[in-house]
């Protein structure tokens, strides 16, 4: 069998520690709403094409892509115009 | 919970679990335990600066500060043929974690639980099936694993034994390649027949956990939609090669 892009389809779960480091809340139960069909998902659920830079998370309902993540000399660069909204739990922050 | 950040973890045992999985035994210093299914973000440095970053599931159960892993050698890894080759006993090791929210079981969140595993995707599952066991916890669990053969088979005397326990988990394994003379169990891939045979209908509400490479989740996650679960109790973890930013 030959490694297509199913094979590297990954989901939220694989880059909870990014996140993590990224917003400080435990990202993968928290949920958000998707700009393109409204759909409501928690970000472990989500579909997740990750490589050595950084990694897009699409909607697993309509393919959407809801947050792309970039590293690079020293920076974060985030897009969130796939997100209509995020809901951040109080009770998943991590103490800081 | 504490801020994630990177700390040393000493091996204190490596052994072979089958011929391409190494278990690793990590002593590390101040954890504040996991759940089960959570995983560990590893970071290895070469000498010349260069990273790779891995997320590794948590095979035991909650104990101080001790955290198993098993780890897959992938031929072609940047991290895996250090882990489960080149590591030895005395070692330390950076990571981060507990990481994961998502998929994650305790025994107070009920069942029936369905658990359905591919290769080394079994590990997260095994962290749930040991915390079952270590708290007594008789949630009525099925574990539904697929491996090539069964020298592949990771952890199998252990689910041997806790099946045989009789508290109400079951263990069915499906090879895939390549079978023992008298096999009984299941000859091919996991699919919708299967799932029937083996996990709870969907009427009994049963909470399912699909963990293994990306080809074998996704197939599984829909077979079950299509038998009539629902999608909200259906939790997937896809393993793949890819690293992590």
């Amino acid at each position: 069998m030959t490694m297509d892009e199913t094979d590297l389809r990954l989901d939220g779960n694989a880059v909870a520690g990014m996140l993590a480091e990224l917003f400080g809340f435990e990202m993968t139960v928290e949920r958000g709403g998707c700009a393109a069909c409204g759909a409501v998902n928690q970000l472990g659920a989500l579909l997740v094409y990750a490589h050595g830079m950084g990694a897009v998370a699409c909607c697993p309902s309509c393919g959407q892509y809801l947050l792309r993540v970039a590293r690079g000399e020293g920076r974060w660069w985030l897009d969130l115009r796939g997100l209509a909204w995020l809901q951040l739990d109080e009770q998943a922050r991590m103490a800081g | 919970m504490g801020r994630l950040s990177w700390r040393l973890a000493d091996v204190a045992e490596v052994r072979p679990e089958t011929e391409r999985v190494v278990g690793l035994a990590l002593d590390v210093p101040d954890w504040d335990g996991h759940l089960p299914g959570q995983h560990v973000d590893v970071r290895l440095t070469a000498e010349d600066g260069y990273r790779a970053e891995r997320a590794y599931s948590i095979a035991s159960a909650p104990d101080g500060g001790r955290v198993d892993l098993a780890v897959e050698r992938l031929e072609d890894g940047e991290v895996s043929p250090y882990l489960a080759g080149e590591l030895r006993q005395g070692d330390q090791l950076e990571l981060r974690g507990p990481i994961g929210g998502y998929f994650v079981w305790e025994p107070d969140r009920g069942g029936p639980l369905l658990l359905v595993a591919g290769g080394s995707g079994v590990v997260p599952l095994m962290a749930m099936v040991r915390q079952r066991a270590a708290t007594g916890s008789r949630v009525p669990t099925r574990l539904l694993y697929s491996s090539r053969t069964l020298e592949d088979v990771i952890f199998r005397e252990e689910l041997e034994r806790l099946a045989a326990a009789g508290d109400g988990l079951t263990v069915t394994h499906a090879l895939t390649r390549a079978q023992p003379p008298g096999w009984t169990g299941y000859s091919r891939r996991i699919d919708a027949v299967m799932l029937e045979e083996v996990g709870w209908r969907p009427g009994e509400r049963p909470l399912a956990y699909v963990c293994g490479p990306t080809r074998l989740v996704e197939a599984v996650a829909g077979h079950l939609v299509a038998l009539g679960h629902d999608p909200t109790r259906v939790r997937t973890e896809r393993f793949g090669p890819t690293g992590v930013p």
